[in-house]
């Protein structure tokens, strides 16, 4: 009897823990005889003829917004495919600088502060709307008025509807708006009535709401889980039989996650794949690996406003104790070059002459005991941002390493937003060393790099080191003023403004990042372009393999 | 009599929702002036990082954040009390619309996970007293310690790799299936895909949206189960050893009537209070299980809003939260009230 009824105990225990790994929540079909339902739909997909043929896309980019005016964030990755600019520029080393988009052709005075746009015609937007003068008028100022990335256009004074396809920038100061125009934010151009509809209902893109000329239309969006996009069969580009009908982008946060996906073969691609598994790719024959130069390069700001680091020597040699390669290896497994200045390769005005550190620590501690700090004995405090694992990864080789010097340093990760506030206050009671990951907005490192992160001004944008030198100020207003007129010239100013930089070492310039894309041979057409760093597919350009 | 059960059931229930109000309030003081003590600049991380000082200006204008504190305070309550959280500053939506959207996620999950705590953890706990120091308690023992100990990211991953890597029988991510879509949509209703799914008689869907169910259900019960099974098995023992069930052993009363019927229903309700709490801890608790298996709910969001620094959204989910701690005890207390008249309504 006893021995029935543990029996039965047992029985009805077992059962339990198998109904519930096996169907617990599903009582009517133990899972152990199905077939994982990933699969199965996608094997009978070809069975249907008629199917529209769709790319699935697994995506880390999150949205922060739809609102194509404010946009300044990841949700590029998507709006890219949705919105155009006037012009694309073309990944470095292309025939020509620029694919034309919206604009046919374009040209500027001789000085660079008058620019004429020729806009294409016949196209129209997705909400039916025309693409016009007027439009393209209404959207950039509203772009460099109320946008996310309006300073991009400081320099504009007006831009005018010449006639229906013609605009005319009317500037302040010689500019390549060519560049500005092709910027992956603040120069979409939106359908008229969506940005009026907009000014009335600060929520009317909430729900991924477009209207832009782009080749996709967004069909639907269920926030942090999917958005899917149409073609837009009136596209301006027009369409071939093989491109994708339908693009369904799952947004998947975990890297891990997406190959998973990628290598079960539940999404055609993936957008981000752990580093340390790049290499099981690498050599598989089903995938191409790419890997490119990027718009990213990692930074360290010294605060030169007190001793001892307002000491160039000082800042010399904490140059010098910087195991370069050792920090590539270790914040990102090797992909990354060491920079030159602030400028990351392959981005205007970069120059191979731009000087360079190279580890040499016993010159480090010569420069430090000409600067009165024999064997160190003071101690810095650096501040990264906590979001980033790169920073966390090879923030301890630099403590490590000016450890030798007898430097001792504190290092805090805190939130970006913190460190950000802090770093704006009073440069009195900031950190001493800000490490940050920069890119530029758009393909013009010189006013924006350089600018941003080195330029005096009173209130400091980005420059961290609240470096303020006039001679480097004055090369790069000069730089600037050429660069539409006489580029070589402007990237000659531009390389002397480094080398003062590197020079005086106000800063730490740690690596070029490297970007990686890893590409199923069933898909063909990918192109990668370093100018559009946050959007890694152009969903036109791809086509199902042959 | 009767009567008067009654009213000093409804007096309970009425002093309880006061109290209840109390804290709420006390949660929303709390939460507003920490956010706003946080040293950082909420209209920069609105513009983000590249913003310009004038931009700055206008965006602290809009957020009115250029008032003093406590009117900001006042601002925020009264809209509060019209339901409206503000809007978030990482996503631009309003918090509410934010909430709703995903909070049927969350409790669809929330729901299985406990169904399944249940439906293990209860009969563990069982099978463990009635067989107290033998083999069944032993391995039920060694189950309710892995279950309470093992965090639930690792056990997660763990049923990812051996369910979907592995033996490739369940789906690896997400709520259903994205090819869904095309083979059989699921009409929207009260967005518990589960039961749009039955309701529509979609039947493709519901098998699928209740595989994708499972790996997060059981990881997220994990933990309850085996609270459940030890709260269980404690009492059973304590029953157990009461006169009735010696007399009713006595009679020669089958033992497993004995130990189902009589002694489980008179155990059940200190596991019962222990349920209610590990409902209330499993909402934090999907908050790991929805970033382990991108399940698109209140906990992802979350994650990101702290992430961002998004404090009205943060300000939001810890308002729900602690609305729904508050609520799963008061509940909780009136069930226990009603199941168990011993328990004292002062």
């Amino acid at each position: 009897m006893k021995r029935f009824t543990l029996f039965l105990s047992l029985l009805v225990a077992l059962s339990l823990v198998l109904s519930a790994c096996g169907g617990g929540a599903a009582p009517e079909a133990p899972a152990a005889e199905e077939p994982a339902a990933t699969d199965a739909p996608a094997a009978e997909e070809p069975a249907a003829p008629a199917a529209p043929s769709v790319l699935k896309i697994a995506n880390t980019a999150n949205i922060t917004t739809w609102d194509p005016i404010a946009s300044f964030s990841t949700e590029a990755a998507y709006m890219a495919n949705v919105y155009e600019q006037l012009l694309k520029v073309n990944p470095p080393g292309s025939a020509e600088q620029f694919t034309p988009l919206l604009a046919e052709s374009w040209e500027s005075n001789e000085d660079g502060t008058v620019w004429t746009f020729n806009l294409r015609s016949g196209v129209t937007f997705h909400d039916g709307e025309p693409m016009n003068a007027d439009a393209v008028v209404k959207s950039l100022d509203a772009a460099r008025t109320s946008g996310g990335a309006s300073f991009i256009w400081w320099m504009v004074d007006s831009i005018e509807a010449v006639d229906d396809l013609t605009v005319q920038f009317n500037l302040s100061a010689s500019a390549p708006i060519d560049l500005i125009a092709s910027s992956l934010y603040g120069a979409w151009i939106v359908s008229p009535k969506a940005l009026d509809a907009a000014a009335a209902d600060e929520n009317y893109w909430a729900n991924g709401v477009e209207a832009g000329t782009g080749p996709y239309v967004i069909e639907s969006y269920i926030p942090d889980q999917e958005i899917v996009f149409q073609k837009f069969e009136n596209y301006w580009g027009g369409w071939e039989d093989d491109q994708y009908d339908t693009v369904l982008v799952q947004i998947v946060p975990e890297a891990l996650t997406q190959q998973q996906l990628l290598e079960s073969g539940s999404v055609d691609l993936v957008t981000s794949i752990p580093r340390e598994n790049y290499g099981s790719f690498k050599d598989n024959p089903d995938y191409t690996y790419y890997e490119e130069p990027s718009f990213f390069n990692y930074v360290g700001f010294f605060n030169t406003t007190r001793a001892p680091l307002d000491n160039a020597k000082v800042r010399q040699a904490l140059s010098y104790a910087i195991p370069y390669d050792d920090i590539i290896q270790i914040g990102v497994k090797g992909l990354g070059t060491q920079s030159r200045g602030p400028v990351p390769a392959g981005v205007w005005p970069w120059s191979p002459d731009v000087n360079q550190y190279t580890y040499d620590i016993d010159k480090a501690k010569e420069l430090l005991k000409e600067a009165g700090y024999e064997g160190g004995g003071f101690s810095l405090r650096l501040t990264y941002a906590a979001e980033n694992a790169t920073h966390e990864a090879y923030a301890p080789l630099i403590k490590d390493a000016y450890a030798e010097l007898g430097v001792d340093v504190t290092i805090e990760a805190i939130a970006f937003g913190q460190q950000w506030e802090e770093a704006k206050g009073d440069p009195a009671n900031a950190q001493d060393m800000f490490l940050l990951l920069y890119w530029p907005t758009y393909s013009d490192a010189g006013s924006d790099n350089l600018w941003s992160m080195f330029y005096y001004t009173e209130k400091p944008f980005f420059n961290l080191s609240y470096w303020n030198n006039p001679e480097f100020n004055t090369l790069v207003d000069e730089a600037i003023g050429l660069t539409v007129t006489d580029p070589a010239a402007s990237q000659a100013k531009y390389v002397e403004a480094m080398n003062l930089l590197v020079e005086e070492a106000a800063g730490l310039f740690f690596f070029d990042t490297k970007a990686v894309f890893i590409i199923p041979n069933s898909i063909e057409g990918f192109q990668y372009n370093l100018n559009y760093p946050f959007v890694q597919y152009f969903f036109y350009d791809l086509r199902p393999a042959k | 009599m009767r009567a008067t059960s009654l009213m000093r059931h409804l007096e309970f229930i009425l002093r309880r929702l006061l109290t209840s109000l109390f804290v709420l309030l006390g949660v929303s003081i709390i939460t507003f002036f920490i956010a706003r003590v946080v040293p950082t600049d909420a209209a920069s991380l609105y513009a983000g990082p590249k913003a310009r000082p004038e931009e700055l200006a206008r965006i602290r204008e809009k957020l009115g954040l250029d008032k003093p504190l406590p009117t900001q305070y006042a601002i925020y309550m009264s809209e509060l009390l019209q339901g409206d959280l503000g809007n978030s500053i990482s996503t631009k939506r309003p918090i509410t619309q934010e909430i709703s959207d995903r909070l049927p996620a969350t409790l669809e999950l929330l729901f299985a996970g406990m169904f399944v705590a249940m439906l293990i953890g209860v009969p563990l706990g069982v099978l463990s007293a009635r067989w107290q120091g033998k083999l069944p308690d032993l391995v039920v023992r060694l189950i309710s310690i892995v279950g309470v100990s093992m965090p639930a990211f690792f056990l997660g991953l763990l049923l990812q790799i051996i369910f979907f890597r592995n033996l490739e029988w369940l789906p690896l991510i997400g709520r259903l299936d994205a090819n869904m879509r095309f083979v059989s949509p699921v009409t929207e209703i009260t967005r518990f895909i589960v039961l749009d799914s039955l309701l529509t008689r979609n039947w493709v869907a519901l098998k699928d949206a209740l595989l994708h169910l499972i790996l997060p259900a059981f990881t997220l019960a994990a933990y309850p189960i085996g609270l459940i099974a030890r709260m269980t098995r404690a009492t059973m023992l304590e029953v157990l050893e009461q006169d009735y069930i010696r007399t009713a052993r006595a009679y020669g009363i089958r033992d497993s009537v004995i130990t189902y019927l009589y002694a489980l229903k008179n155990a059940i309700s200190p596991t019962l209070t222990v349920i209610g709490l590990t409902f209330a801890f499993a909402l934090t608790g999907t908050f790991f299980v929805e970033i382990i298996f991108t399940w698109p709910g209140l906990g992802l969001f979350t994650t990101r809003s702290l992430l961002n620094l998004d404090y009205p959204a943060i300000m939001g989910m810890t308002l729900l939260g602690a609305s729904g701690y508050v609520l799963i005890n008061l509940i909780v207390d009136v069930v226990q009230s009603w199941v168990d008249p011993r328990v004292s309504l002062n």
